[in-house]
């Protein structure tokens, strides 16, 4: 298998680091899974992962992000600037929509609308100016890759990103777990009953920015949110129980960006399409085993 | 001490139209008050204000002696709401649904206490619910998960308990049941409950214990104004006019409620504390 010869070839400290980051954004992401499906925020997520590239563009037209060799990662240094940037564009577009559609007369769902379209705009005028006035020796990262992730982009530093995003985001939602499940549940009883509920949103908004910033490298912008709905929305078809449906989650997340990873080794095809290809299948099959639920 | 006293309150949206204006009354202690009146008249909105929700109002509000916020923050209200704003996917149980009523008493970082799972059994209990404790709150009938979300609102050891519209959607025998309860509830724990709703019968009738509906203490008439705060019994066709701004001849084929010969004036004359701008 061609998998065997990437992971146990003669240059396989290179394809590691990619598996890594794989795994520790399948865990990140079923961890908020559940509660993006529960709250119907997938579009929110999708409107985030777009505006994501906006953010690309801004930190490839700052010097961050630019990819200089085909081995792959740009160090330390450049990718925490490049999540730094991009991370920055995102959560601001979080807290945006989350401003916009706070004010009467303007929904959730036109806010991301807006925000979305502004900030690819965006990022595809950014991208351009770079490629026509970049360097030389540098070169612009492939529209494909920026959209579709690619593992030759993804280094050591994007999996330590990664796992570090995993630990916080659990951490995060372990704490404020006894406000975020009130508010989830039922949002209008718990602002009654005391729970800062936009305190609560906003944690959940900014946890939904990082971990799609995160994502995207390997995922890509415009399947990012993918691995945020598709773990969720499977493992709430097996199980009526919150703390089974959050390690179910975790399983078919990680079952998901491995098999993804395998297709995408074996085909040389971009990864992100192949982890939400297998997440899409698995969910069909789960289609079949209702959880008895109404 | 009332348990809730607003004087002189006016409140208006921002660009709006005022939704409240020059709102008086006090609810004692231990007292069950219906508030009731049209779509629009202003109730939602002083229950939100009582619960701490909104602020910019004009005039004072007390929540047991407190501010409505501060009220909120120590859990001093139970609030049930309307029913269809609980995410019923949740998968979660009606006794870990109850306990999240008791959030106060989780701590960030370790399990939930022990005290919390006692107190969401006597919760559950209490409203009649036990026996189906541990099923998914998905599964659940209507009035089933009406008692939980009761549940849910007494596990903060309220002092007043608002329900707000609980009859949305309930069939008679499950308003019988739905008064039982409240009765209950309002005898054995000495809650002061308000009980905002625009179905005068359900909640008014059965002041003398027997009839049909929760049997208020008072009932408060709103449409923007207070137009009536005193016992059910006093309630004349000229009040409800005013109120809703039509013709509820109907409604006077109640079983418990005794329609006298008197003006709306009259009975705001004999009413306890009632205030109005008319």
């Amino acid at each position: 298998m061609k998998t065997f010869d990437f992971l146990f070839g003669d240059d396989a400290a290179m394809w590691w680091a990619p598996v890594a980051a794989g795994l520790g954004i399948a865990v990140q992401c079923a961890l908020l899974s559940v509660l993006t499906v529960l709250k119907r925020l997938s579009f929110v997520g999708q409107g985030v992962s777009h505006a994501a590239f906006g953010g690309v563009g801004l930190a490839v037209v700052l010097g961050f992000g630019a990819v200089d060799s085909l081995e792959g990662g740009q160090g330390a240094v450049g990718a925490a600037g490049y999540l730094l940037i991009v991370g920055g564009f995102c959560v601001t577009t979080a807290m945006l929509i989350a401003w916009l559609s706070d004010r009467r007369g303007v929904s959730a769902d036109t806010a991301i609308g807006i925000l979305l379209v502004a900030a690819m705009a965006l990022g595809a005028l950014l991208l351009h100016l770079h490629r026509l006035h970049a360097p030389p020796g540098v070169r612009t990262p492939n529209v494909e890759e920026v959209l579709f992730g690619s593992l030759t982009v993804v280094g050591w530093a994007d999996a330590a990103a990664a796992w570090g995003c995993a630990a916080a985001v659990g951490l995060v939602l372990w704490g404020t777990r006894r406000g975020l499940l009130f508010w989830a549940f039922d949002e209008s009883a718990a602002e009654a009953a005391g729970v800062p509920t936009r305190r609560v949103r906003l944690v959940l908004m900014t946890l939904l920015a990082l971990v799609i910033v995160v994502s995207m490298r390997l995922a890509g912008v415009v399947l990012a949110t993918a691995l945020l709905v598709l773990p969720g929305a499977a493992a709430l078809r097996l199980s009526h129980r919150l703390a089974r449906v959050m390690m179910l989650s975790v399983v078919v997340s990680v079952l998901g960006v491995a098999m993804g990873l395998v297709a995408s080794f074996e085909w040389n095809l971009p990864p992100g399409p192949c982890i939400v290809t297998v997440l899409a299948g698995l969910f069909l099959v789960t289609m079949g085993a209702g959880r008895g639920g109404k | 001490m009332p348990a809730i006293l607003i004087d002189n309150l006016s409140f208006a949206y921002p660009g709006g139209e005022p939704v409240l204006q020059g709102v008086s009354l006090a609810v004692e202690q231990g007292e069950m008050l219906a508030i009731v009146g049209p779509n629009g008249g202003g109730k939602t909105t002083l229950l939100r204000i009582i619960l701490g929700l909104l602020g910019g109002y004009s005039g004072r509000v007390e929540v047991c002696g407190l501010p409505p916020r501060e009220a909120q923050r120590r859990g001093l209200v139970g609030y049930v709401a309307q029913r269809q704003s609980a995410e019923l996917a949740f998968p979660i149980s009606a006794r870990q649904a109850v306990a999240m009523g008791a959030w106060r008493m989780l701590s960030a970082w370790r399990r939930e206490p022990r005290e919390v799972h006692t107190l969401a059994a006597e919760c559950l209990e209490r409203v009649g619910a036990t026996a189906f404790a541990d099923e998914p709150v998905g599964r659940l009938s209507g009035g089933q998960l009406q008692r939980v979300v009761i549940a849910r609102a007494l596990a903060s050891r309220p002092k007043i308990l608002a329900l707000d519209e609980p009859l949305t959607g309930v069939d008679a025998p499950g308003q019988k049941q739905f008064a039982r309860l409240i009765r209950t509830l309002h005898r054995d724990l000495g809650l002061t409950i308000l009980m905002v709703s625009h179905d005068l019968r359900a909640v008014a009738t059965g002041v003398g214990g027997g009839g049909t509906g929760a049997g208020c203490d008072r009932v408060a008439c709103l449409r923007r104004t207070l137009h009536f705060h005193a016992a059910p019994h006093g309630i004349t066709p000229q009040v409800l006019a005013e109120v809703f701004q039509h013709d509820l001849a109907d409604m006077f084929d109640l079983p418990d409620v005794h329609v006298h010969a008197h003006s709306a004036e009259e009975c705001r004359r004999d009413g306890n504390g009632a205030k109005s701008e008319k």
